[in-house]
């Protein structure tokens, strides 16, 4: 088993929902302990969170596209934050989830600085790692109805852009969406073979032809002709 | 990554203790070896410099009263493995100064003494390689951290082997030379590290990687589009684009910024290795070459050149740039 997540870059909004869904309901979750808050109505609030969204630019206005960007463990196939634990708090499941045992964590910092994503954050109020769970406590849980047996933030999404499943499963939707999609996991380059893929934006509809776009271009128009040119 | 005062101490302190003790044995192994006393000194420095940075190591700790349990993956941690041989270490080298304080000869003490040097070298590369094995981190993973650490560790344990054998009178000959040699090796070894690090800016990852823009569809119009489309031409497509940050999503730090985003300013990074240069090799250099026998002078060689490596130190996780700063922005690292 290689459970995981697929990511549509091309229907998030960047609304967050996964992220606060994420950070409800593992605000008491039993494997992981409190997300801590740090002056949560201070001047400056911080706290931990397992599931961070970050929004690009690409390309430069009038010429521009957005890409919201929710990142949170990749449950790495080749987890380095696994082997460089010196306490054995870090581990992976048979099913692929990467875990931290809160009890044998010494908080050394040392499987954040191996995690190329950010994946990890320290919990100064426990002294520990936290990172997502994958909802471990939700995907296993057989009093929760069968639809409702997925991670939080992917049950959040409003706008469908996330799925949860089996990667080593050729007929499960997160294995069909990433080959029909072309999905992709980040920096594979480094090695950690990223369970989680994210999904490319779709190419864009054509609107008008090339031709108009040289008509308005000529009209002092380019906002209206840039982002609708296809070959 | 934030220079973390705690690790810069311990590396340098360790780093200086076990260059000396594997020096002190090494010497008693080829027939070099101090005279009974002056060598019971050099294991009672070397012991204290590595076990004051063994406990300012435990400082770095979120939660110190697990740091027990760090000696249990010893077969694929590398920390896990430093903190094995530290342990190790203390035993063979208390059982290597006793056996040198009833002046003791013979197949035991050269036992000892063997068993010191190689659990010496161990621990430092244990040190080393939990830094270059971190592939995230383009600064630190290459064969020139083992290297670095190693020599800066001998080097500055060859500056106080010198000023025992000076304060003595014995073997300064050998040790000055070994001193040199070392010194020039090490300055070598950190010179170019500085440059594999420059050099290395050209292949350095980049947000466009990072977020897996090569793999987007090719039909996106980018910025060249309009341009391309004046001239009839077809747009390069979104592969080809530059991305920048547009909204970070956190309204004020978190622990990745606290981790990774220490930036160090141009300017401080030019002054910091004039400063580790002078300190860690030029005023040792100096010393070593005038001959002065006096025993504070030793020490305060001694002590520029642990400051001067402190320096350098701090510099190592200055520099090292994560690649979670390309998620906060960064265009490369």
């Amino acid at each position: 088993m290689r459970l995981g997540l697929v990511i549509d870059l091309d229907t998030c909004v960047g609304c967050h929902a996964c992220a606060t869904a994420c950070k409800e309901w593992n605000a008491s979750s039993p494997v992981s302990g409190p997300l801590s808050d740090y002056e949560p109505f201070g001047a400056e609030p911080s706290g931990v969170w397992f599931n961070r969204v970050r929004h690009y630019e690409l390309g430069e206005y009038p010429a521009s596209k957005t890409i919201n960007f929710p990142m949170s463990c990749m449950h790495c196939a080749d987890a380095d934050c696994v082997t460089v634990c010196p306490t054995g708090a870090s581990y992976k499941r048979d099913d692929g989830i990467v875990l931290v045992d809160q009890d044998k964590c010494m908080g050394c910092n040392l499987c954040a600085w191996a995690c190329p994503y950010g994946a990890r954050e320290l919990d100064t109020a426990s002294g520990t790692m936290k990172k997502c769970t994958l909802c471990v406590d939700r995907i296993n849980d057989e009093l929760l109805p069968p639809e409702e047996r997925q991670p939080a933030c992917v049950l959040a999404c409003p706008t469908h852009g996330r799925f949860f499943g089996d990667f080593d499963d050729p007929a499960s939707e997160v294995s069909r969406l990433t080959a029909e999609r072309g999905g992709f996991g980040l920096m594979p380059e480094l090695g950690y073979a990223p369970v989680n893929q994210y999904l490319p934006p779709r190419e864009p509809k054509t609107v008008i032809a090339a031709s108009d776009v040289k008509a308005l271009l000529e009209r002092g128009l380019a906002s209206l002709a840039s982002p609708v040119i296809r070959r | 990554m934030k220079p973390s005062l705690s690790i810069i101490f311990f590396t340098v302190s360790s780093g200086a203790g076990l260059g000396l003790l594997a020096l002190l044995a090494l010497g008693d192994l080829l027939d070099q070896a101090l005279p009974s006393d002056a060598l019971m000194q050099g294991i009672a420095v070397a012991l204290a410099l590595v076990a004051a940075g063994l406990a300012s190591s435990v400082l770095h700790l979120a939660k110190p009263a697990n740091a027990w349990r760090a000696f249990s993956r010893f077969r694929t941690s590398w920390l896990s493995r430093e903190a094995v041989f530290a342990a190790c270490l203390f035993p063979v080298a208390l059982a290597y100064g006793v056996l040198a304080w009833t002046a003791e000869g013979g197949a035991l003490r050269a036992l000892a003494a063997l068993g010191v040097a190689l659990l010496a070298w161990a621990v430092l590369v244990s040190t080393a390689m939990i830094y270059a094995s971190l592939k995230p981190i383009r600064q630190w993973y290459s064969a020139w951290t083992p290297v670095n650490y190693l020599l800066l560790g001998h080097w500055s344990g060859a500056v106080l082997l010198l000023g025992l054998a000076r304060a003595h009178a014995a073997h300064e000959r050998s040790f000055g030379w070994l001193a040199g040699v070392l010194g020039v090796a090490a300055l070598i070894a950190k010179i170019g590290q500085w440059r594999a690090i420059t050099a290395g800016a050209r292949d350095a990852p980049t947000l466009e990687r990072a977020i897996g823009v090569p793999k987007y569809p090719n039909e996106y119009s980018n910025k060249y589009a309009n341009k391309y489309a004046n001239e009839g031409a077809q747009p390069p497509g979104m592969t080809m684009a530059r991305a920048r940050l547009f909204d970070v999503g956190h309204s004020h730090g978190t622990f990745l910024t606290d981790e990774f985003g220490f930036v160090l300013a141009r300017r401080n990074a030019v002054a910091l290795r004039i400063a580790a240069l002078s300190a860690g090799f030029g005023v040792p250099a100096a010393w070593i070459a005038s001959g002065a026998t006096n025993a504070a002078v030793a020490w305060l060689a001694a002590i520029v050149c642990l400051a001067g490596l402190l320096a350098e130190r701090w510099l190592f996780f200055a520099e090292a740039q994560h690649t979670v700063r390309l998620y906060h922005g960064a265009p490369r690292t």
